[in-house]
């Protein structure tokens, strides 16, 4: 008798929690579901925590204007609703297939770590929901055959871009500066040594780099290419074989919570005083906080800042963003967090130009969009997406970083190019060039 | 620097890992060896070792180095709440139930930390940050010399403690039979809580000496550590002191050998090369007796 009560009342629960999971997934009127994929938790929590709250910022005020213009003249509010990747390949497929099975968003907004996004885009395809990727930087996001992309939008550099742009200005910075202060001649070719993370978006920076010097005929060569393990934090055995190359520079693939060890224990354990370049997800308060004074001189590639701006148009833009951000966090935006603020009112003018949340329309707006750009400096300055691979195109620029005591953190100056810098490359006074020949 | 230097360099970088393995394999083996218990969470008592250090660091700004006597006190005490709470109940109940409470305590811990402390990277700066010791050709920071000081003065006074003190021979009686010790009137139920107690507190004691050394840190930082204290165990013995030091060494110099060698991604691989060779060739471990 008292196990059909039981069986009875777990039916009947089950079934109440069932009407209520249904009663989430049914979309209320006037309303977009936007999906945030972002790491909220594990070794990457600090930039997915600014994807988060960026897209936060970026939706309160798409509904402060009003919201979103459907085809039949009402007005839809944007509802974020997150999913935490974990920093983890198994949880960005727990979050992508949550997001859109469960919560049923009409479109997905962000994603960090190429090796975390690549893992669940094969849910992506499956479901044919519009995907607006804003901070994995590998190329293979979009150009990948494995499976079918079309859904996905690329809105951030990838890897084949900046290590483009800082190979070049390296050559044209760099390599002059340096060989100006060992007083060698012009033709003296650049000693450049790269670190990088063993995944998609280390190697995608050591391919471009590669590529960059033989396709440009550039006088750099590449005298160690050293990797490490994602997450690693001990550097100094790949150092310690980086200094006995002599490099004039070393190019960094690596995350913020890896590039401020790197140069720590490079300056402090090595004695390796030379110019550190690093990728653009480096752009963030926190790595400005840990490198410290030994992160004066170092090169960030870059396209927004939470401590500067570029001179131009985006300047009020910039500082009005991170302005609305401080205000509810307390704390200045990163990078990351720009491409998904930007990433979120992509969503919505897509979605206001379809007219309606139709997934094939949608995705249909995002490949005719042109927008002009919001807070980052585009190409053409409009916010637009390749015809092949569905990638936006950025104007990147390169900052330097100096020390203030007073702070006890880093700042940055944009250098390069010369459209939108604020001052000059210089070496610091410290700094030991490989060799003269 | 030349060639002698480097590989100089590469030595004394696997000597410093090889501190704060020995210090956490050797916590892990005097559990191990008196309880027989396997805890897979035992990086999570080095991460909350690191934290304690780190927040009486930032409250107080004692040198850490001092820091690290009230943080091994700490873990002896946390330590021991969880050897009675958790462990105790399932004692003699089958390996499973040990592997799945020490993996709950995982997450138990590192959510724990997480929302105490975020999970935010942070670090400590040691106050000898940025003194070297020109030694030959090679650069010697401070700060390493001082890891290398505290560990091999941590492992004397273990040593001392469990060859001169009546506890430590009680500890070492029921580590080589715990039927033994009860019929002698050892009272093996508090030998586990202080054995469980003091290989915290060596664990916390690797985390103090993780973070001084310039290290970043969250709360995810125990679980590589703590799959290499395995490995390095099961590497030099299961149960012995000497095995998990002389592991610990080995492991520090075959992993920093193999990142230069090999290059970086091969630098948790060779661990685990190396474990399967000694296994293959000596399944007891290089000091491990047969039946352990």
């Amino acid at each position: 008798m008292k196990y059909p009560v039981i069986f009875i009342a777990i039916l009947l629960i089950t079934a109440f929690f069932a009407g209520c999971t249904q009663q989430q997934a049914t979309a209320a009127p006037g309303v977009i579901k936007i999906g945030v994929i972002a790491s909220l938790t594990g070794p990457a929590s600090n930039v997915g925590t600014n994807m988060w709250q960026s897209a936060q910022v970026a939706a309160d005020k798409v509904n402060a204007d009003g919201g979103v213009t459907l085809k039949d003249g009402s007005k839809a509010q944007l509802k974020l609703i997150v999913g935490d990747d974990e920093s983890t390949q198994q949880g960005g497929q727990k979050a992508a297939t949550k997001l859109i099975t469960d919560d049923k968003v009409d479109i997905l907004v962000g994603g960090y770590s190429s090796a975390v996004t690549s893992a669940y885009e094969q849910t992506i395809a499956e479901y044919k929901i519009p995907y607006i990727v804003t901070g994995a930087s590998s190329p293979i996001i979009t150009h990948r055959t494995d499976i079918d992309t079309s859904y996905i939008f690329h809105h951030c550099p990838t890897t084949d871009t900046y290590g483009q742009y800082t190979t070049m200005f390296i050559d044209q910075v760099v390599r002059p500066a340096v060989n100006k202060k060992l007083g060698a001649s012009a033709d003296r070719p650049f000693r450049l040594a790269l670190l990088y993370q063993d995944t998609a978006f280390g190697k995608g920076i050591q391919t471009a780099v590669n590529d960059t010097i033989v396709k440009n005929n550039l006088k750099i060569i590449l005298i160690s290419q050293q990797s490490f393990r994602m997450g690693e934090s001990d550097f100094r055995t790949q150092l310690t074989a980086i200094k006995a190359t002599n490099p004039d520079a070393v190019y960094l693939g690596a995350f913020p919570n890896e590039g401020a060890p790197i140069i720590t224990q490079a300056r402090r354990d090595i004695g390796l005083n030379t110019i550190f370049l690093n990728a653009e997800n480096n752009d963030n308060a926190q790595f400005y906080k840990d490198v410290g004074q030994y992160g004066e001189g170092a090169i960030i590639e870059s396209r927004f800042s939470p401590y500067t701006a570029p001179a131009g148009a985006v300047a009020d833009s910039q500082n009005m963003f991170k302005q609305s951000y401080f205000t509810r966090f307390g704390a200045y935006p990163d990078m990351m967090g720009a491409s998904t603020y930007e990433g979120v009112f992509i969503a919505a003018k897509a979605i206001a130009n379809a007219g309606t949340t139709d997934k094939a329309t949608v995705r249909q707006a995002l490949v005719d969009l042109k927008m002009p750009q919001i807070i980052e400096v585009m190409k053409d300055q409009t916010i637009s997406f390749s015809p092949d691979f569905r990638e936006s195109t950025f104007d990147l620029w390169m900052e330097q970083l100096s020390y203030n005591a007073t702070l006890g953190e880093t700042r940055p100056v944009i250098v390069w190019p010369d459209n939108l810098k604020t001052t000059d490359f210089t070496l610091p006074s410290w700094y030991m060039a490989g060799s003269s020949s | 620097m030349d060639n002698m230097g480097v590989f100089l360099q590469i030595i004394f970088w696997g000597l410093y890992a090889g501190c704060i393995y020995i210090l956490l394999a050797t916590g892990l083996n005097l559990i191990f060896g008196v309880m027989k218990t396997v805890n897979f969470a035992h990086g999570e008592f080095l991460m909350l070792g690191a934290y304690i250090t780190a927040t009486i660091f930032f409250l107080t700004g004692i040198n850490p180095y001092l820091i690290i006597l009230l943080s091994m006190l700490a873990l002896i005490g946390i330590g021991a709440v969880v050897e009675r709470f958790c462990f105790r109940p399932i004692l003699g109940t089958g390996k499973l139930n040990e592997i799945f409470l020490s993996i709950g305590l995982i997450y138990i811990f590192q959510n724990g930390a997480a929302m105490i402390w975020t999970d935010e990277w942070q670090s400590v700066k040691s106050p000898y940050d940025g003194i070297t010791i020109p030694v030959g050709s090679l650069f010697v920071p401070l700060d390493y010399i001082l890891i290398m000081v505290f560990t091999a003065a941590i492992l004397c006074g273990l040593y001392l403690f469990l060859n001169r003190t009546t506890i430590g021979m009680q500890m070492r009686a029921t580590s080589q039979n715990r039927k033994g010790a009860m019929l002698v009137g050892i009272n093996v139920e508090r030998i586990d809580i202080i054995s469980f107690g003091m290989g915290c507190s060596l664990a916390a004691a690797a985390g103090t000496l993780w973070i001084v050394s310039g290290q970043i840190f969250n709360p995810y930082m125990g679980s590589i550590p703590a799959i290499k204290a395995f490995a390095i165990i099961i590497l030099g013995g299961l149960g012995s002191i000497p095995g998990a030091i002389i592991g610990g060494l080995l492991m520090g110099l075959a992993e920093n050998g193999a990142a230069f060698l090999l290059g970086g991604i091969w630098k948790d691989a060779i661990s685990f090369v190396i474990l399967i060779i000694v296994l293959v060739v000596r399944p007891t471990g290089l000091f491990g007796e047969k039946g352990e």
